[in-house]
């Protein structure tokens, strides 16, 4: 009886209402249009920053360190926590350390690393690798133990080696999971990367943006903002594809 | 907290101590053997640790911090709360601010914080408005979910039996939203918590954020670490704290123990 799916205008209201709220603001003066330029002068700051090229530097560093970074946080994280979750004794070993380190903010690693890796490319490699581990080893660790007992038996029973069962059995079971993991963590490696280009040196989107604050170029600013939050949004859908590949058999 | 339990933990992960004990005799040994200033040997590190928190110095510098963090996470929590109710009264209007929502969330936090600066300052205000904003969308996302779960059969019952508008949200509608809300409020609580140390970070004054940095800058590793061990150990304790708090406020709804399928 009720209609399940909204009509697709109807997302696009509020988006409209702000928008107009914004150039509102600052088109009456309410606050001051310097710090607060409308929208309507902030887009065309967007168009020529994407059309000029401007963008192609700090876009390729940030995304090229988050990726490394990602992806080397991930594949530590998913095999530690394989063999942690398949393997008694190595959690044993671990267990206490992860849950010493882990809660600890990944941000205040930062200071840290500087100390011993400089105020460059490999601090910010570790501190977003450290960033996207966790989530990851932690769903990993808890969806290898919730692999069903008799899907393992099965393999037993086909005389399956230990390795196999692993690969053929335990990590497709996890995979959903480890997903959900990784999700988690392609949102905090952003966040770890945008904040390390704030603090550490002069490259990427996270530094452009303090950089146009400090020099008060306040449109380039929002502009990098903008184009921030839709980099964001493109990596969302992008892994919410990949999702779908690996793990088509989960309807979300 | 019980004493047996505590005992059992230590001896089922006996080797997992092992190599903790080990790591920070590495430490000790290469720190004091490498004489570095950039790494001070553990014991100076303890020694610094205690020294901060009796002197009040890094005390001071950590409560200012937790203040901070505890005035964004409520006025987030509870505008996050209250938007939450109110969309999920209406299935149009959830579905109408969706794409809203979910343009905003990507954003990463750290972004937010140079324009805030423009119109906020370096201070205070600035720290708990980006606090309260990174709290405000998961407080919001967990909110709308329960309410949208709640059992339709349950409200149609509630309204069978003529019971009043005050009973059945206190009765059906609080007790079946009460643990989405509750997890939501956990996420945005270490949220807060990370959220304000890259905010000090940032904007360079105060807390234990700018501490950490600064003492980097200044060289002296030993208060360096003793902040960040002492801000493990708050994190720490406040996950303790909310699950515990949890456990009371829906002691039916045991949602630390469930394992996600």
């Amino acid at each position: 009886m009720r209609s399940s799916a909204a009509p697709l205008w109807l997302g696009l209201v509020p988006i409209g209402a702000l928008i107009v709220l914004w150039e509102a603001i600052s088109g009456f003066r309410i606050v001051n249009p310097t710090l607060l330029p409308p929208l309507t002068q902030v887009l065309p700051v967007v168009s020529h920053i994407v059309l000029s090229g401007e963008i192609l530097e700090p876009l390729s560093q940030t995304l090229a360190i988050m990726a490394a970074g990602y992806l080397i946080g991930c594949g530590i994280g998913c095999g530690l926590g394989l063999l942690m979750g398949w393997n008694r004794a190595i959690y044993d070993l671990f267990d206490p350390l992860v849950e010493i380190i882990r809660p600890i903010p990944k941000a205040a690693l930062l200071p840290p690393l500087f100390l011993f890796l400089g105020m460059g490319l490999a601090t910010k490699l570790v501190i977003v690798a450290l960033a996207a581990f966790f989530p990851v080893l932690i769903n990993t660790i808890q969806a290898v133990r919730g692999v069903s007992p008799v899907a393992i038996g099965t393999g037993r029973t086909l005389g399956f080696s230990s390795v196999k069962i692993l690969f053929r059995i335990v990590l497709p079971f996890s995979l959903p999971m480890i997903l959900a993991g990784m999700r988690i963590s392609l949102a905090l490696a952003l966040i770890l990367v945008v904040l390390a280009e704030m603090l550490v040196d002069s490259r990427g989107i996270g530094y452009v943006i303090l950089d146009m604050q400090r020099s008060f170029k306040i449109r380039d600013m929002y502009a990098w903002i903008i184009i921030l939050g839709v980099l964001g949004m493109l990596l969302n859908a992008a892994f919410e594809v990949v999702e779908k590949r690996l793990v088509p058999w989960r309807t979300r | 907290m019980t004493e047996a339990g505590g005992s059992k933990v230590l001896r089922g992960r006996i080797s997992g101590w092992l190599l903790i004990l080990m790591l920070l005799l590495l430490w000790e040994i290469s720190g004091i053997l490498s004489q570095a200033q950039s790494w001070p040997p553990f014991h100076s590190v303890i020694a610094a640790t205690a020294k901060g928190l009796a002197s009040g110095e890094l005390l001071g510098v950590l409560l200012g911090t937790l203040g901070r963090m505890a005035a964004g996470f409520c006025i987030g929590g509870v505008l996050g709360v209250v938007a939450g109710l109110i969309l999920g009264m209406d299935r149009r209007l959830a579905a109408a601010f969706t794409p809203l929502l979910e343009g905003l969330r990507p954003l990463p936090i750290p972004a937010i914080v140079p324009p805030l600066i423009l119109f906020l300052g370096i201070d205070d205000a600035l720290k708990i408005a980006v606090v309260a904003i990174a709290v405000f969308f998961p407080v919001l996302v967990n909110t709308l979910g329960g309410v949208q779960s709640i059992d339709w059969v349950l409200l149609q019952t509630a309204r069978t039996f003529g019971k009043s508008r005050t009973v059945t949200m206190s009765r059906v509608v609080a007790p079946a939203v009460l643990p989405s809300i509750l997890a939501g409020l956990r996420i945005a609580l270490s949220l807060a918590f990370v959220t304000t140390i890259v905010a000090e970070m940032i904007a360079g004054s105060g807390g234990i954020g700018y501490f950490i940095i600064e003492t980097q800058y200044a060289m002296r590793p030993d208060q360096m670490y003793a902040a960040v061990i002492c801000l493990a150990a708050a994190g720490y304790a406040l996950n303790w704290l909310f699950i515990r708090l949890e456990g009371r406020a829906i002691r039916w709804h045991r949602l630390s123990d469930t394992v996600p399928s």
